[in-house]
């Protein structure tokens, strides 16, 4: 048996004693949530919203819209964008790729093949791979309308031939393997794809929904291929050649076109390409890599954008 | 009891309080009901930059369109039944009538976590990790690569689990415990989906623009410079915004619905024959396995040369090349000089980077073993090797669509799905070669 008093004059203490236990138990177990990072939802903001989807309630604030489109509908004719991509500086050297597999495809007597991250003219300094197209656009010209030509997307000693290939939406592309060896094609994005292409053949894929910005298209077996896929639901985009020049022709005049400006290398978002100079601040060139323009009818819009090295990666 | 012995009993009494209260109110500040939780790698990538109180309003909408962990909500058209979602969501306990409630909750959530992110308190300790429903991804289908699972290829895969993984058989639960739990695994999907939509219709779309005043003519402020007015996200207050984020759950709801019109039927004249002799079955494994070595079908270049999953090793799933990207993006950006948007993700960057699990390559299958993750069934397999495997780097061989052209015939899939089969059980009269140099990275 305990003898009594000395219960009692531990008694107090054991509450203490109590206490850190618990406090214990509380800091080890009761708090391992710290990962939980980010807002929850507001319960006000909540019901507001909710309200209208569920058919309760009605946006207010009249959409947007009706003012400029009525503007665009009064608008006619046809404008055309052209120009050139120029490095402000040394051409860089490209690497060549880590081909570790068919080497006896794959390289050249041995020398693996180089990359494609940032190709620059070594004499006129333009850049290729730049992709330019125009995000929403009121009315389209015959010429821009989606196409129903199937496109070439070659590989050829384990190198995509195209390394930027843009094309509408609805449009074959014919994945071809022109290679002694098997490949497949892993393409990301709205239109997600995986398919092997047997040696020296071919296999049909369409992109059905658009793309705000180009996805990769890579190859497993042979993990440095890698090359871009731009699916549009019109015409109205361009991939620089490589002496840098670029033309979009008969888009809409009289309205406001927001032009994307992409390279693979940007640093940007996604590889939005942004232009940070004085000439990129007058066209308010934004950091999502866009600008804005608004042709006259019949205008031939003339651009020549010097890039500086650091809108690149690497 | 004298008074000493009280004022000591009280005074401990009021150290107990004031030393337990801190500790339950502060420390424990998140130890609220449980909430669906944001992307973070999503949020603050270099691919959608996304401001806080764009945050904000992405996880209001996302609140508004699918509720809460404990009260979860879905809007007719997502078809998602209300009942079974109550079935399954909230707190685990069985009422009167010994019906279970909370059933994710009290089967699923330590490994797949609250938000279906694969983050569960156990998640971090399993190989393979548990599955992300959010990008509505699944690898054990019936259906086109690029497609939804069906219902039915959700419920095999919680009825059989998954064999090799942490997945366990849920076969003991009643069928429509099980019915519920595929709903919500599907409600998380959909939600899932949905806040990547809004996070890139929001980074698309919306940010900043230079405010006009009200006859349309540009505000400037002092130094001539354009005033710039951030565009809120509040599809309660904006009718286009309401109609883009229902367009965006439509298209997302519509592509579950037509997963049952997107099943691989294989055609019936080129399913093998129930009873073959060992010559004709001998015959097709012969085939498989030149199929197996070729360029055409080309399995060898990751199965390895002895099918022990020892090729090609060093590839990624699309849940860790997310993550990979995410933590390369992060490296580099403490390397150059930091820019005005790297600074202002800079924070949370590293904080979120340091919360992600360890990456892992994706292994490509030891075939040797007998173990098939997505069933054993030759018509299991013969859907793997004609789809593929969506989110991991194993193409398909077969069609991407229906009436599509498959890289390969179908008679020779099926030569393949015996071959593989064979594998196992390979005959002593026709060994197994010597093992390559690399069987240390074998990992299973």
């Amino acid at each position: 048996m305990f003898d009594k008093s000395v219960t009692k004059k531990i008694q107090p203490y054991s509450h203490l004693f109590q206490a850190t236990l618990l406090a214990a138990l509380v800091v080890t177990i009761g708090c391992q949530r710290g990962e939980e990072l980010g807002p929850v939802a507001s319960a006000t903001s909540v019901a507001k919203i909710r309200s209208v989807f569920a058919g309760e309630a009605s946006a207010t604030g009249a959409a947007e819209e009706g003012s400029s489109e009525s503007a665009v509908a009064t608008a006619t004719g046809w404008a055309t964008i052209k120009g050139r991509f120029v490095y402000d500086g040394e051409p860089p050297a490209m690497q060549p790729y880590n081909v570790n597999k068919d080497q006896a495809t794959c390289t050249d007597g041995g020398k693996p093949p180089l990359q494609e991250t940032l190709l620059v003219d070594s004499g006129n300094k333009g850049i290729a791979n730049v992709a330019i197209y125009i995000r929403k656009v009121s009315r389209v010209h015959e010429s821009a309308q989606p196409s129903t030509e199937k496109v070439l997307f070659d590989q050829k000693a384990c190198v995509f031939l195209t390394h930027v290939l843009p094309m509408t939406i609805g449009q074959t592309v014919e994945l071809k393997n022109s290679d002694p060896v098997g490949h497949n094609t892993n393409i990301s994005g709205n239109n997600s794809f995986n398919q092997t292409i047997p040696a020296n053949e071919s296999v049909d894929y369409t992109p059905q929904k658009e793309e705000a910005m180009p996805v990769l298209a890579v190859c497993s077996i042979h993990p440095w291929m890698a090359s871009y896929l731009l699916p549009r639901a019109n015409g109205y985009y361009a991939i620089t050649a490589p002496d840098g020049s670029f033309e979009i022709a008969n888009v809409p005049a009289g309205e406001i076109l927001e032009v994307q400006v992409w390279h693979e290398s940007g640093t940007g978002p996604k590889g939005a390409l942004v232009l940070n100079t004085e000439a990129g601040k007058e066209m308010k060139w934004s950091k999502k890599g866009r600008f804005k323009i608004n042709l006259a009818e019949d205008e031939v819009k003339e651009f020549e954008l010097t890039v500086p090295t650091n809108a690149f990666r690497g | 009891m004298n008074q000493n012995t009280m004022k000591q009993k009280l005074n401990s009494f009021y150290l107990l309080a004031c030393l337990v209260a801190p500790l339950v109110t502060v420390g424990c500040s998140s130890s609220g009901p449980p909430e669906f939780r944001l992307d973070m790698v999503k949020m603050v990538s270099e691919e959608t930059p996304t401001a806080q109180e764009y945050q904000q309003e992405i996880a209001d909408v996302l609140g508004a369109l699918f509720g809460t962990p404990d009260e979860p909500f879905a809007l007719p058209e997502t078809g998602l039944n209300a009942i079974q979602l109550q079935m399954a969501a909230g707190s685990a306990w069985s009422d009167e009538k010994g019906y279970n409630h909370g059933l994710y909750r009290k089967h699923c959530v330590h490994c797949h976590g609250i938000t279906g992110d694969g983050r569960g308190p156990t998640a971090r300790f399993l190989n393979p990790y548990p599955r992300d429903y959010r990008p509505g991804v699944y690898k054990f289908k019936s259906t086109y690569n690029a497609d939804r699972p069906t219902d039915e290829d959700l419920h095999r895969v919680l009825v059989n689990g998954v064999p090799g993984t942490a997945m366990p058989s849920f076969s003991l639960l009643p069928s429509s415990e099980v019915e519920s739990l595929v709903e919500y695994v599907k409600y998380l999907s959909i939600r899932g989906q949905m806040e990547t939509a809004l996070t890139n219709f929001v980074f698309d779309e919306l940010g900043e623009e230079e405010a006009e005043d009200e006859d349309g003519e540009p505000l400037l402020d002092g130094d001539g410079e354009p005033v710039l007015r951030r565009i809120p996200f509040n599809p309660a207050e904006d009718a286009e915004q309401q109609e883009v984020v229902a367009d965006l759950l439509a298209e997302i709801v519509e592509g579950w619905d037509a997963a049952s019109e997107k099943i691989i039927l294989p055609e019936e004249d080129q399913i093998p024959a129930e009873e073959r002799s060992d010559e004709e079955i001998a015959a097709s494994v012969d085939k498989g396995r030149e199929l197996f070595y070729g360029t055409r079908a080309n399995c060898i270049k990751c199965h390895g040369p002895t099918a022990l999953g020892d090729g090609q090793q060093d590839d990624f799933d699309n849940w860790s090349k997310a993550h990979k990207k995410f933590l390369s993006d992060v490296a580099e950006s403490h390397k150059g000089e930091p820019t005005e948007d790297s600074q202002e993700f800079a924070a949370s960057r590293d904080e979120v980077a340091a919360m992600i699990y360890p990456l892992r390559n994706a292994i490509p299958r030891n075939l040797r073993q007998g173990i098939y993750r997505g069933g054993r069934r030759r018509l299991d397999i013969f859907w793997r090797i004609s789809a593929g495997i969506p989110g991991t780097p194993m193409p398909a061989t077969g069609s991407a669509a229906p009436g599509g052209k498959g890289t390969i015939s179908e008679a020779e899939i099926w030569n393949i799905v015996d071959y593989v089969l064979s594998l196992p059980y390979e005959s002593p009269s026709r060994p197994l070669k010597a093992l390559p140099a690399n069987t240390e990275g074998i990992v299973n």
